[in-house]
């Protein structure tokens, strides 16, 4: 597609032990040798009738036990199809290329039937609506019994009693009467929570939440994020979880990895983020945001344009278009993604100079 | 198992699109969903119109001494029937005559019912409750039995069978019509046009005809096949196109006495009724999937 | 031609929409039935006018065409056919309402009793339809749907196209060639009651029965397709089912089906009440003593309480169905069930 230089750099097998930030937490003793999960140069191609949509453009990240990865991006920035394609979970027209190897079993070249013994078992998904996500005519029980049964094999009654012992995990009051309920009884906060259990009933590996906290409210939010890192801790699994709030990412992510136009522009450890992002449009996200501290009636600094066409994207960077400090290299040449920093990659020609970080 | 993850393809069709190069209108017709049934009607409307075109013996007064002549015989390429009438021939105007009343009932139900419809729906209110009501009762009406008893009081013929077929042609499309502006009353562009202070008239011809239309012809088209049916089913009980003139409901009528003894006098108004309402049907299913992609 | 069903849901929808309250099903159905008195009422007037209305007279046709109008007269006033219109359909009404239907004029025998002896026959006959065009049309749909717009689906869809466009009176003689006349397996006409075997009452409905069941079968084929693959392609409950890794066929069954099945519910319910109506051209041809045959006659004798009576019965069928469809919805679905939030 583009054919343009690839210069993406594939990143070699080393130690991600990275300086932590001063907000503390429980370091993993298995300081990752290698990464459980990784994803090198996935592209995923939509063919429609007269033209071919690039929704991932050269993704690659490793994904190490216990860590949590925040995938931050637009609408239509690719972090949705690339979450997909780490499930088996595109349609049969989009061609996905690059290899994602879940503890070195490559996952993109499985057939539909391996693919349902990984799902599930190895990774799960969190997804969006779960109003919509869960089925409307079926007890939430009986939904999260469906995903039991089907990892662990057991029988009703056990699996009956270990759903309503998920549920009580999760902070669902009453979960006997919840365990009967249908979706549209429950609060929106309880629909993610059954979302969560269906999801972590098989004990994956790795847990990737697509936007799980959407759409909820901000009190609701934070819990369900809380939740999500207790059953982190507690599963030991590594997580993914794709957001557009930057603020939310850094509340529990290690490391925050910005997407724009299929592309990954950005991966900050966690306490970088606000400090020193390098990147122009990490730069551009971070100035949009609004904050406490920003003096009232002033203008906010919104990003001019829009994101690019996926079907016609240029040789350059993608974000040039946009970018006040866009330059004819730019405009030229794809940058690649390249640590730059200990633990700190960005795809820039012309980052934030060390002067322009707050 | 194939998943269409919509709601992505969705999302990613919305982002501006390069200016496509543009398609020649007809084009749609090329594939082969629309393309196969419209050959077949064009076919076989070819066929009906044929007697006009080139002589054949006459559908009635045939000569008795001709009588049951199978078929591929010389001057009768389809035999004749059992009073000696040329099947062919009458295979050829009996569908004149049923195509006619299909489309004369299905035009004027468009019309009719579809403004009817329309304008309940566009007007609401009381109006648009009584309308309903009345169009409750007629469709809750067994539609058969209504069209047999005025076939029967009425003088047979085709004029009493599409004023008989009407009477439900019209609250069908109605009811259609009224969905569809309901549906359409809802959208942005249509509130941005009453807020305008748009006039009603101006409304309903503008706005709303033109996109409840497609919905109304691809029903029409399967109205027509449905049509047919009734028509079919109403001569072949003896109460609509009344015997000696031809229709292939009541050709079938004719044929079903000596059906084991010559059984292509059913078969053949029977194989050609089924085809030309089959067409229909495929056209109108395949111009319903083309219009709902867009 | 989803457009029924889609208006009865929306009607659903916006009653739950006003508002909360306990088992609103059953309010839905309550309400539905209270609509439909006017509804029958209104069917029984025009039924009755429209019959009035039209040239003819019953009392002709059982004289014969050469019957003075002296005679005629007199038999009218003996009838009581002579009294003005509104007199008459009152008298039928409070006789109705009573479960009096009147009696028939050519035969002068109750019609009741006409009518209950050949329901039996039509209603055995509807039913084995029914479930012989369920219980193959739910396999076929899924079978189709399992692998959409491949071959297995198109066939199949092409198939039910042609089986929704070959009306009775073309499929029956047709059947009758094939099984009566060359392969002798079942009889061209005729009908045996329960009484004389149940096996071979049902022997001689097999090709009735399939003649009303094909075009059925094939309806509910495509709409259950239809349904199931809109459910599959567009509904994210499906993508959570898949996530779980559990197979396409109980993806399929368990979750798609469910939800379609109510769809179909709502068109087997508007189905029922035309299908009684239905069956006169098929009793016809296979000389089944049925309700159909009873109505052809009424109708060319000018019998009219006959006809009112088959009318009445009718519509009051297809309000019954209507509001079973609203109950089962009630009982089964359970946002109807419960209500939303």
């Amino acid at each position: 597609m583009s054919d343009a230089t690839e210069q993406i750099a594939v990143p070699p097998p080393r130690d991600r032990a990275h300086e932590r930030a001063p907000a503390s937490r429980e370091v993993h003793s298995s300081a990752a040798s290698a990464p459980l999960l990784e994803v090198r140069d996935l592209r995923v191609r939509f063919h429609q009738a007269d033209r071919c949509i690039a929704a991932v453009d050269g993704l690659s990240y490793p994904l190490c036990a216990g860590k949590t990865l925040a995938i931050i991006g637009e609408s239509g920035s690719g972090k949705t199809v690339s979450c997909r394609a780490l499930m088996g979970l595109l349609p049969q027209t989009a061609s996905v290329t690059g290899s994602v190897l879940l503890e070195g079993m490559p996952l993109l070249a499985l057939k539909e039937s391996e693919w349902r013994r990984q799902r599930g078992r190895k990774i799960a998904m969190v997804f969006q609506d779960a109003a919509r996500s869960l089925n409307p005519t079926m007890r939430v029980g009986q939904q999260i019994t469906e995903a039991i049964r089907q990892h662990q094999g057991v029988d009703a009654a056990k699996a009956r009693a270990r759903a309503i012992d998920l549920l009580d995990l999760l902070r669902v009051p009453d979960p006997q009467q919840r365990f009967l309920a249908y979706p549209h009884e429950l609060s929106g906060g309880m629909r993610q929570r059954v979302m969560i259990a269906i999801a972590v009933s098989g004990n994956p590996q790795v847990l990737i939440s697509d936007e799980a906290t959407r759409s909820l409210d901000a009190i609701t939010q934070a819990e369900t994020l809380k939740l999500l890192q207790d059953l982190q801790r507690q599963f030991g699994m590594a997580l993914i979880m794709t957001s557009h709030d930057l603020k939310l990412a850094s509340h529990i992510a290690d490391d925050v990895l910005v997407m724009y136009a299929g592309r990954a522009v950005e991966r900050v450890p966690r306490g970088h983020l606000f400090s020193r992002a390098r990147m122009r449009y990490t730069r551009a996200l971070l100035d949009a945001s609004p904050h406490i501290e920003r003096p009232p009636h002033t203008p906010f600094p919104v990003v001019p344009g829009q994101p690019p066409d996926l079907a016609a994207l240029p040789p350059g960077c993608a974000f040039e278009p946009r970018c006040a400090s866009a330059r004819e290299l730019c405009k030229l040449s794809r940058p690649p993604l390249e640590e730059h920093e200990r633990g700190h990659w960005w795809a820039c020609w012309h980052p934030c100079q060390d002067s322009e970080l707050v | 198992m194939a998943i269409d993850s919509t709601a992505e393809t969705l999302k990613l069709a919305t982002l501006p699109a390069p200016s496509r190069p543009r398609r020649h209108p007809l084009r749609w017709a090329c594939s082969a969903d629309i393309a196969v049934p419209l050959a077949m009607l064009s076919i076989i409307l070819a066929g009906l119109l044929l007697p006009a075109l080139y002589a054949m013996p006459e559908p009635v007064g045939g000569n008795i001494l001709d009588a049951d002549q199978p078929l591929l015989s010389p001057g009768h390429l389809l035999g004749t029937d059992a009073n000696g009438n040329d099947i062919l021939s009458r295979l050829l105007h009996g569908g004149r005559t049923s195509l006619l009343i299909a489309i004369t009932v299905n035009l004027f139900g468009l019309l009719a019912g579809g403004s009817l419809g329309a304008m309940s729906a566009y007007l609401g209110g009381v109006a648009d409750t009584i309308i309903m009501r009345v169009l409750d009762v007629l469709i809750a009406f067994p539609s058969l039995i209504l069209v047999l008893a005025i076939a029967r009081a009425l003088e047979p013929g085709a004029l009493d069978t599409i004023w008989a077929l009407t009477f439900f042609s019209v609250p069908a499309f109605a009811r259609i019509a009224r969905a569809a502006t309901l549906r359409l009353r809802e959208q942005p562009f249509m509130v941005a046009a009453g807020l305008s202070g748009t006039g009603t008239w101006r409304v309903l011809a503008r706005h709303i005809a033109p996109n409840i239309f497609p919905q109304l012809a691809t029903f029409g088209l399967l109205g027509i096949g449905i049509a047919i049916n009734i028509e079919g089913a109403v001569s072949f009980l003896g109460l609509g196109i009344p015997l000696p003139q031809p229709s292939w409901g009541n050709m079938i009528y004719q044929g079903q006495m000596t059906l084991s003894a010559r059984p292509s006098l059913v078969l053949l108004p029977g194989m050609l009724l089924f085809v030309t309402v089959l067409s229909f049907n495929l056209l109108s299913e395949a111009l319903r999937a083309r219009w709902a992609r867009q | 031609m989803r457009t029924p069903i889609s208006l009865l849901q929306s009607f659903g929808h916006s009653r739950r929409a006003a508002g909360l309250r306990p088992s609103p099903g059953l309010r839905l159905a309550a309400h539905r039935g209270l609509v439909a008195i006017p509804v029958l009422f209104g069917v029984t007037l025009l039924t009755f006018f429209v019959l009035d209305l039209l040239p003819g007279s019953a009392a002709r046709q059982l004289l014969g065409a050469d019957a003075t109008p002296e005679q005629v007269a007199a038999l009218e006033v003996r009838l009581g056919l002579n009294r003005p219109a509104r007199e008459r359909y009152l008298h039928w009404l409070t006789g109705a309402v009573t479960g009096d239907l009147g009696k028939s004029i050519a035969s002068n025998q109750p019609v009741t009793a006409l009518v209950a002896e050949r329901l039996p026959v039509t209603v055995e006959l509807v039913a084995l339809a029914f479930a012989l065009s369920l219980a193959l049309s739910v396999p076929a749909a899924l079978f189709a749907a399992h692998r959409p717009n491949r071959l297995v689906d198109r066939l199949t869809m092409l198939l039910s196209m042609g089986g929704l466009s070959m009306p009775s009176y073309v499929l029956a003689p047709v059947l009758v060639l094939i099984f009566s006349v060359n392969l002798t397996l079942f009889p061209s006409i005729g009908f045996k009651p329960p009484s004389a075997g149940v096996l071979e009452n049902l022997h001689s409905l097999v090709l009735p029965t399939v003649a009303i069941a094909l075009p059925l079968l094939c309806f509910y084929t495509r709409f259950l397709r239809g349904d199931v693959v809109e459910q599959m392609n567009g509904e994210d409950y499906v993508v959570t089912a898949v996530a779980k890794g559990i197979g396409p066929w109980r993806v399929l069954v368990r979750h798609a089906l469910r939800n379609s099945l109510f769809g179909l519910l709502t068109l087997v319910g508007l189905n029922f009440g035309a299908l009684i109506g239905g069956t006169v051209i098929v009793e016809r041809i296979f000389a089944l003593p049925g309700l159909g045959q009873l109505l052809l006659q009424a109708i060319n004798t000018r019998d009219a309480p006959i006809v009112q009576a088959i009318v009445l019965l009718l519509a009051v069928v297809t309000v019954l169905a209507n509001l079973c469809v609203d109950l089962l919805y009630a009982a089964l679905d359970p946002r109807i069930r419960y209500g939303d939030r």
